[in-house]
Parts: C-alpha cells; structure tokens; sequence
C-alpha cells in the first residue's frame, strides 16, 4: 500500500512541475496582452495627474518596454533561484504580502472546511434518516436554494441580518479596530460570519450528495443484515451506512478545492478578509503580475495537493483500493 | 511590547489555527458585546482607502495629510502656509528660496533632522530611479542645496509661485533610506518620521497603529494611541461606526445620513474643492460646437444631483475653483435648475434642428456624442446617467459608456469624459496641465484638446507672478473664459462627510482636496482636545 | 456553486416526490414570458433616470420599488434576467461545444492525445475559474462578449470529462466493435454512433450550464468586471443595490437576487425530474 501510495505521489509531483510552467506562461501570456497598465495601477489615483513623461520612465525602469519573452525569462530565472520580486500594487517583496496573508486565509477555509463537513454530516444523514419528512423537504429545499443562491447576495443579506438588524456580529474585518494585538476571541467573533457563509456556500452539494448516497447505502445487504441483527438505528446509519457513503464523498471534495478558493475569494471580498483571496483580485485588476503569478502558483497547488490527498485517503479507506492496489 | 508582537503577526494565524483546534471552529461562540467606544486614550478612525505605501519620497501624503511626517510647511485651517519644520516662511519670489529650519526637531528613533534630510527627500523624488508617483509635481526644482545643516536652498528652472504650496512633503531619515533601493525598502511598511504621531504597526488589508509622539516640537498630542483602520466599503465602516467600534470615519453622504442628530456623534459636512464635471472633446463636431457645450450646461439639473445623487452633501459646480477659497471668481456662476427653454433657443439659433426621433441635427450631423466614464466609479455613473437624462430633454442624445481607464485613455480625443479634480491650495496646480495648450492631448492632462492663446498667457502669468492680487486678477480671467467656452461642464462639488463621536476642541474644517485619506478633517488630529 | 448538482441516484424511480417540478416548470415559464414580452410592451431607456424619484419603496406604481437613482427596480430585474439569460445560453452553448469537442477528441483517438487533453484539462481545472474569469475579462475589457469568452475558455472541462467518459463506455460496446468490424472509420462512428448517444448528456450539461454562466456573469459584475454597470444586469443591480442596503433599501438588492435564484432553481428542479426519468443511473461525472 506505502509503495502504491508512493508511486502516485510520484507521478504527481512529476505532473506539477510542467503544469506550473503551463500555468505561469499561460498567466504571463494573458497579462501581457491585457490593457491593464500596471504603471497606472501602480500610480492609483495620482495616474491622472502624473506627466506620460514620468510614466514612460517608470515603465522603463521596471522593464516593461524589454521583449515579453525576456521578461518571463528574467522572472522565471529569479522564481526558480526564490525570488518572487516585488508587488507593485502594495509596493512590497511579494513573499511578504503571502507570508502576511496566507495564514489567514487558511484559517478561515480550513474551519469553512470543517465546518462545512460536518455540518453535511450531520445535516445529510439526518435527511437520509428521515427521508421524505417535512425535515428532508426543508433541509434539501433549502440546499437546493442555497446553491442556487451567489455567495455575495448570501454574504449581503447575513450582513444585513447578523450586523445591520441584529447587530450581533461585526461586519468585516479581521480584528476589533481599537484592538491593537491579535485575541484570539478578536479574531473569532469576526470570523463567524465570513466561515459561515463560506462554509454555508460550499455545503449544499455535499449535504445533497451524503443525503443521496445514504440513502442508497441504506438499502444495501450489510445495512439491511446490520437492522436485522437487531441494531440500534443510530448504530446502523452512523457506524454502517455513513461510513460506506463517505468514501466517494471524500474523492470529491479534493476536485471542490478551486470552487472553494473561488468562494474565499468572493467572501474574502464582501467581509474585507485580509487573506491571499482577496488580494488575487486586487492583484488581477492591478496587472500586478509577480503577485498575480505567486498566488496561481500557489492556488495551482492547492489544487494539486487536493486531488492528492483526496486520492490518498480514498486509498486508505478503501480497503480493496487497499489490497489490490492503485488501479 | 507591541513591535515584538508586530514581528510575529504573520505567524499568528498559524498559531491560531493551533491554538483553536479544528472542533472550536465548529463550535458556536457566544458573541462578545459590542464595546461602546475605545477603551482609554485609543482613537480609531476608519478610512476608506489604505495607503500603497509610507514612505512620503513615493507619494505619500504629498499634501500634509501625514500623521507621521513633517514637512517643511504645513497649513491652517483656512488653508493659509504656516511654517512647520521651517522657522518662518521664507519668500517666494524669483528662483531660489530658502529655508531656515527649526534646530529642536529630533526624528522618532531621537535622531535630529537637519537639512541633509530635507536635500535627501527632495533629491529621491526627483530620482528618475525610485519611481515616484508625485515627481511631476516637482518639476520646477533644478536642485536642492544644504549650505548648512539649518539652511536648505531650493534653485528653480523658472519663477514657480506655488513652490511653498510644495513644501508640506514630508520629510524622511537620510540616514535610513540612502543607498537602497525605494521601490521595496523596508522603510515603506516601518516608517520613521518626525510627526506628531509616531508608528507602531501595520496589518496591511486591516490597520495602521500610530502612539503619540511625547517629545515633539509642537507638543504631545492628547490622543495618545491613534488607530487607523482601512475598510473599502462605505456599508462596513458606516455598520462600524454605529456598532462602536470606530471613534470616527469618513462616510458617503447617504450612509452618513442614518448619524444625523444622534446623541455624542456629530456630523461633519466639509466643502470641498473635489469636483466631477463632463471634459468635451473639442475636435469633433458635436462637442466642438459652441452651442453644444452651452445647451448642455443649461440643461443640467444640478441641484437634483446634489439632492438625490449626493445626498445633499455638495454644491452645484460652475467651474474649477471651489467657492470659499480665495481664488474663486464669483462671478462665474449659473443656475443650479434647468433652463430648458434658454439650452433650446441656443441650439435652435444655431441650426440643430429637432429631427423624426427627438434628436437634433445640424448639416447631417446628429447632435449625439459619447459620455465616457470609469466603470469601478458609481458616483460618476450616477452622475453620467443624470447627464444623458438632462440632455436627452432638449433633443441631445448622450450614449454612456463604461469603462476602465486604460480603455478610457486612447478614446478622450473624441468622446466625453465624466472628470474629477481638485486641490483648493493654489489654482495653478491641475488647471495649467488641463488648460494649456501645450498639455493638449498629452494623457490625462487637456484630454479635449482646449487650445486658447489668452488662457496659456493667463495661465503662464499664474505661475510666474509672485503678487498674489496679479495673480488673483489672472485666475478670475482665467475662470471667466472658461466658463464663456464652456469647456467643461462642471457638475457637483463634493461635500466630505465625517462622523466623530465624542466632544473635542481643535477640529478645524477646511476646504479639501480631491484626496484626502487622514488628510481631510483628521489632518489637525493631533491638535484634537476632548472636552470635560 | 451553481453547476454543479448532487447526482441523483434515485432510488425509488417510480415514486416521484417533486410536484415541485409543476411549480417549477411554471415559474420558468412565468419567467420566461415576461422576459419576452414585456420588452415589446415597456421599451425600457437603459439611461433614462428619475433622481426626483430615487429610492421609493415598493409600491403599486413601483412594486419592486426604485433604485437609488430612481429607476424602476421591476423593469430593470426583468430585462436584466433577459441579458443575464441570453448570456447564459450562448456561454454555455460555448463551452459544451469545446468540451465536446475536446471529450470526443480524448475518448475516440485515446493514447497520446488523450494524455495530452487530459492534461489541459487538468490545467485548467488547476486555476480557480473566477480569477481566471477576471483575468479574461480584463483582457477584453468588460462586456458581453467578454463575460461569454470567460465562462467559456473556464468551463468546457467539465463537458470535456463527461463526454469523454461516456464515449470510453461507449467503445466497450458490441455495436461499437461490429461498426469498427464492419469498416468504419473514425469520424463516421464518432457521427453514426457516438454523438446520438451521448446527446442527452451533452444537453444536460448545457442546461446545467446556463445557471453557472449567470453565476459568472453576477459575479464578474459584482466585482466590477463585468457589463457596463449603467446597463440593466442583475449582478450590476446586485451591486448597485449593496450601497443602498445600509440606509434600508433592501428591495434594491433583494429582487435582483431572488431573480437569479428562482429560475436557477427552477432548472435544477427540472433537470433532477428529467435525470430521474431519462437516467435512473446517471453517475457522478457531472460533478466533476
């Protein structure tokens, strides 16, 4: 099993290396042929009162006038020797501006993540289980909306509810602004709303897909055999059928990883988060390339090591995957 | 205590994700009331947009609106100079000037700040190397020269009147910055000025955190921790203020609405010189008529604008110069409500003739042009939809078009432009680049091509003229064409809007200009007492 | 998201419990009819504005209310669904007819070229779509088309993964085998026997597809990206009503997104009936 597991870690990390390429000439490429100017982005509002003359210097000075090929050369170059250059809409080492944001984006999607699990669960075998009740009716009703529904008209009106109306939670943020040091209670309570509608967002075709795959489980020979051992039915689903249906559920959640990052970057936006998701776009609508390209890189990974911890558990959980090895 | 904790910021988050463990995430947190106010002697401002960098050599608050620099001069409330790291104000005429500093200014790592600083400054935004966003601005200066190190002599290419108006940039720590490069130093995020307040820390996407600096020259401000925290949208920071959380903010006139008449919250309207007017290209038929331009002026239904648009935060605007500044002419002015009938006469007298679809023509030619305006703007859209409706009345067809500013560049010599400007401080700065003809067609400056001879001398003779009532003479002729040639059509100026809770002594509005981050009524914060 | 909905392995095919499929099915074509006729009665000026009449509440005159420059929010909604859905059909007809192409591409000629699809696909997959959406639109700067390129060049992976899996079962197929035996050639079996089977599922697909292009389309505008925001579109609606929301507009904000939730609703409702009846065993490529 460790050797299987092995060999397709290995064929996967030899995939990424050319995919990376792909995606950072790919990204270079579109940038490039973009009329973003990053001069002007780099000037903000100053840009219309600044001389061309001065702005033709600038676009010299950062090289901007060299070939393309050249330039996604020099990039390359510095990226592979670990430079990652500067970011010229904040006007800092891009690692700096990761290493900055990174931690807080992954806070809040790996509890978005959590949450969003076993909420499904919970909420998924609780449907199953009281198939075709007014609950299943309401639960899967109120998936199917949630789905249908964008994250950021999601995110305005639990806004508008939990802060506007009620005024129980703060409205954006990170921290309290007089807060002049990290508390973690700080933290949490604006947390809240940005994870729950991220993980609120994320959920319905996961609650769906347990509901849907417990049922089916459910009426299998081994759950059928487990009732008529005389079982408990909270045994029967939790111990039996839940555990069978959540072996695909599991395979899929890695491929959900770039819908995920595209809901961080939406919420991340609407709650002013300050992680990596909203600063992809503000570095996409500032032609800011060497952050630009950092975070796809980065996303790109994500991606990568999604499907590849996706496929590893799907390994150790099942056990003729197991025995018999990676197809 | 707060540096080291600073340093560690970016792990944080990492430790919190230790330190909560993935069940509390899941778990429901009972909420923490909302503090009423800041506990002891913070203050926390929200602003709208975070500052990129700094570091005033990249253009940071050019125009004083630093808490934690100096410049050489600063202003009053009235907008007058007064001296700041300068003994007094030196005079401005000819090509040189110079400056006397004050010997008892020490930067906050208690260095002293001497005119080495002040040549260094000056020097690296004029370095073509470091990129400066506001070396335009500075385009008057030869060179800088400290003879000793409590005088500085600025030698000008020409006899540049509005040099003073230059020299509130802040001035920087020679000793911290020479020999690197600017672009990424480490100066940008950790600066070291010689201000009122001095820094602290800074969580970029989130808050600056200024303390007051006890030894400085002009004594130490009463608020002795300033927070300023950075959040985009006009609902978060109204939804903030009201929650508590911040003790000041800068509003839309409608979000700020909801604060009118609360008790401990007052409501400052603060006139301002930021103005939003239509740019009319001038080489086409349409907007290259006369008539055009006039009729559409008389058709615009400005105080609908300020009414419903603004939130009656603004004035109607005529031309370029804000009233209440001494360099407005009042003479130029004009009806804030339509007048249809005058705008029908003009364009009848002039040949648009009604056509079959409500439409004028004249020779063929539709009375029909493109109103272009930036896309991420809805102050401006707003503004441009009001105008295609105003003008759609006397038979004008406005076509609007969003779009982003690299878009926008290429297509200002032949379509119209929703604009936006303004500085109150001196009427050169902007209007030369946008009036005279030498700037035509040259980016964002003079976009529409307005070439008129008398208004490049009357321009030149701004600059050059040292005696303020010449130079006023000029400006209001200046104004008065213009107007005549209806060049623009000027729209709305924009009232800022301020919440402050609390009672406090010292705040000075004044008229503002176009930007105004913790320039604006915050720019005095340190001269900011509380009551009782 | 919006695509991508829960397989339904339905167990019980013969007991239907959606009669919400009838209410479904007359939404859309409530929905449907006004976005057809009520153009061709009430002309509405996509620059036409009332400042004198901004932000009134619902009413009999406005039952939706005004916006905050005094547009009528019912008229706007409506038209805005229509460019909303016309830009959803032709995106998703876009990316379908890539992904067809590129999953007959993998599946028929296998080996190299299927390794190499793959791949692509993968690498697309591999960048978040928004951000590559954004990148897209930038490109063109924001308009229809733009929004359509953008939701196109990102979505056609998952009709490329679809069809090629059917068309990998379909190989296995005796029918397949005798067409091969019989002397067919490549693109006469991909024409006589490939495409007539998988049209059901390439219609699906763009059916489900039409929900996530107006998802995109919303979305791009909300951000700033998307159609010129003085135009009637429901994401520019969405995000001119979010200014409004805090002085106690909520009809600003609140109709626009109910009207992308209904209809997209209303579709998946009738996609999981048709599934249900056309597919008792359809699998889970579709999420994918």
């Amino acid at each position: 099993m460790t050797r299987a597991l092995a060999r397709m870690a290995a064929w996967r990390l030899a995939f990424t290396v050319p995919l990376l390429l792909a995606v950072t000439l790919g990204m270079f490429a579109l940038a490039k042929a973009s009329p973003f100017d990053p001069v002007r982005q780099y000037l903000g509002d100053r840009a219309v009162i600044t001389s061309p003359e001065v702005m033709a210097q600038i676009r010299e000075n950062w090289g901007l006038d060299r070939p393309v090929a050249e330039q996604y050369l020099t990039w390359l170059g510095n990226l592979v020797q670990g430079d990652l250059g500067d970011s010229r809409s904040m006007h800092r080492p891009v690692i700096e501006v990761i290493g900055e944001r990174l931690g807080w984006t992954l806070l809040a999607v790996s509890c978005a993540l959590v949450l969003m699990l076993v909420a499904s669960l919970a909420v998924g075998a609780l449907a199953a289980w009281r198939r075709d009740s007014w609950l299943d009716r309401l639960i899967t009703g109120t998936a199917y909306a949630n789905e249908a529904a964008p994250v950021f008209w999601v995110a305005l009106l639990v806004i508008w509810l939990f802060a506007v109306r009620l005024q129980w939670l703060p409205p954006g943020g990170l921290t309290d602004p007089a807060a002049t040091t990290l508390q973690p209670g700080d933290v949490l309570q604006h947390m809240i709303l940005p994870v729950a509608v991220l993980a609120f967002s994320q959920s319905s075709w996961l609650l769906l897909f347990v509901r849907e795959s417990l049922i089916a489980t459910l009426r299998e020979d081994f759950v059928l055999g487990a009732r008529a051992r005389g079982l408990r039915e909270r045994t029967v689903v939790v111990r039996h059928a839940l555990r069978s249906a959540l072996l695909p559920f599991i395979t899929l959640l890695g491929a959900r990883i770039p819908e995920l990052v595209t809901g961080a970057i939406l919420v991340e936006t609407v709650f002013s988060w300050p992680g990596v998701a909203s600063a992809s776009v503000q570095a996409a609508l500032a032609a800011d390339f060497p952050l630009l390209a950092a975070l796809t890189l980065l996303a790109t990974l994500a991606v990568v090591a999604g499907n590849l911890l996706a496929d590893t558990a799907y390994v150790i959980a099942d056990p003729r995957v197991r025995v018999l090895g990676v197809s | 205590m707060t540096p080291f904790r600073a340093r560690f910021a970016p792990l944080a988050p990492l430790v919190l994700i230790a330190a909560l463990g993935l069940t509390a995430c899941a778990a429901p947190t009972v909420p923490q009331t909302s503090s009423k106010g800041s506990p002891g002697d913070t203050f926390v401002l929200g602003i709208s947009s975070e500052p990129d960098t700094l570091n005033p050599v990249l253009g940071y608050a050019p125009d004083g609106g630093s808490l934690l620099f100096d410049g050489l001069v600063s202003r009053n409330a009235d907008l007058s100079l007064k001296p700041s790291l300068a003994e007094k104000l030196p005079e401005a005429g000819g090509k040189t000037v110079t400056f006397t500093l004050r010997n008892d200014v020490k930067f906050h790592d208690g260095t002293p700040l001497t005119s080495e600083d002040v040549v260094y400054t000056y020097q690296a935004v004029l370095d073509e190397k470091n990129n400066s966003s506001i070396r335009g601005d500075f385009a008057a200066i030869e060179s800088v020269q400290a003879p000793d190190p409590a005088t500085v002599v600025f030698h000008l290419k020409y006899p540049y009147a509005p040099i003073l108006q230059r020299a509130t940039l802040g001035i920087v720590p020679k000793r911290l910055l020479d020999g690197q490069s600017l672009e990424s130093a480490a100066f940008n995020t950790h600066p070291v000025g010689s201000g009122p307040f001095s820094f602290v820390s800074w969580t970029p996407g989130d808050k600056i955190v200024l303390k007051a600096n006890p030894s400085y020259w002009g004594g130490t401000p009463a608020i002795q921790q300033l927070v300023v925290a950075y959040a985009t949208d006009d609902n978060v920071r109204a939804t903030r203020m009201a929650a508590g959380e911040f003790d000041a903010t800068v509003l839309p006139p409608k979000a700020a609405a909801r604060f009118d008449g609360q008790p401990d919250l007052t409501v400052h309207q603060v006139p301002s010189a930021d103005y939003r007017g239509v740019m009319f290209p001038f080489g086409t038929p349409v907007t290259g008529d006369l008539a055009i331009r006039k009729a559409v002026n008389l058709a615009l239904d400005r105080s609908a604008m300020v009414d419903t648009i603004l939130a009656g935060a603004g004035n109607p605007a005529f031309g370029p110069i804000a009233p209440g500044t001494t360099w407005h002419n009042p003479a130029v002015a004009g009806s804030a409500v339509p007048d249809q009938a005058q705008a029908t006469q003009i364009l009848d007298q002039a040949g648009w003739r009604t056509g079959d679809d409500g439409i004028r023509a004249k020779d063929g030619t539709r009375a029909s042009f493109t109103l272009m305006y930036p896309s991420g703007d809805s102050l401006r859209k707003d503004l441009a939809l009001a105008v295609a409706s105003d003008v759609k009345k006397i038979g004008i067809d406005v076509r609007l078009a969003g779009l982003d500013w690299d878009a926008i560049e290429p297509r200002m010599g032949k379509d119209a432009l929703v604009m936006g400007y303004g500085a109150p401080f001196d009427p050169d700065y902007t209007n030369y680049e946008l009036f005279h003809s030498a700037f035509a067609g040259q980016g964002f400056f003079n976009p529409g091509n307005y070439k008129v001879p008398e208004v490049d001398a009357l321009l030149e003779k701004g600059r050059e003229e040292s005696d303020p009532a010449a130079r006023k003479q000029a400006y209001d002729a200046f104004q008065q064409r213009i107007s005549d040639d209806a060049a623009w059509a000027y729209l709305v100026f924009l009232k800022h809007v301020y919440v402050v809770r609390g009672q406090w002594t010292g705040i000075a509005p004044s008229v503002e200009p176009h930007e105004h981050d913790t320039g604006g009524l915050f720019r005095n914060i340190a001269e900011w007492k509380p009551t009782a | 998201m919006a695509a991508t909905f829960p397989t339904a392995r339905r167990t019980a095919p013969g007991r239907s419990r959606r009669p919400s499929r009838w209410i479904a099915a007359g939404l859309l074509v409530a929905l449907a009819l006004a976005v057809l006729l009520v153009p061709a009665v009430v002309q509405l000026d996509q620059q036409l504005v009332d400042l004198r009449a901004a932000n009134q509440a619902p009413s009999l005159a406005h039952p939706f209310g005004t916006d905050e420059v005094g547009r009528d929010v019912l008229l706007r909604v409506v038209y805005g669904l229509r460019v909303s859905l016309l830009i959803g059909l032709v995106a998703a007809l876009v990316s379908v007819t890539v992904g067809t192409v590129a999953g007959l591409a993998a599946g028929t000629l296998g080996g190299t070229a299927d390794r190499v699809i793959m791949r692509v696909v993968d690498g697309f997959n591999s960048v978040p779509h928004l951000l590559f959406g954004i990148f897209i639109v930038a490109l063109f700067s924001p308009s229809a088309t733009a929004v359509v390129v953008s939701v196109g060049l990102t979505h056609w992976t998952t009709a490329a993964r679809i069809v090629r899996s059917e068309v990998l079962t379909l190989r296995a197929r005796p029918f397949v085998d005798a067409a091969v035996s019989g002397g067919s050639g490549r693109l006469r079996i991909v024409r006589r026997h490939f495409l007539p089977h998988l049209l059901p599922h390439i219609a699906l697909a763009s059916v489900l597809m039409v929900p996530h292009a107006i998802w995109h389309e919303t979305a791009l505008s909300f951000l700033g990206l998307g159609l010129p925001p003085h135009l009637a579109s429901l994401g520019n609606m969405i995000n001119d009503g979010a200014r409004s929301l805090l002085a106690g507009n909520w009809w600003a904000s609140l109709f626009p997104g109910l009207f992308i939730l209904v209809p997209t609703l209303a579709i998946s409702v009738l996609v999981q009936y048709w599934r249900d009846r056309a597919n008792p065993r359809w699998r889970s490529e579709l999420q994918l």
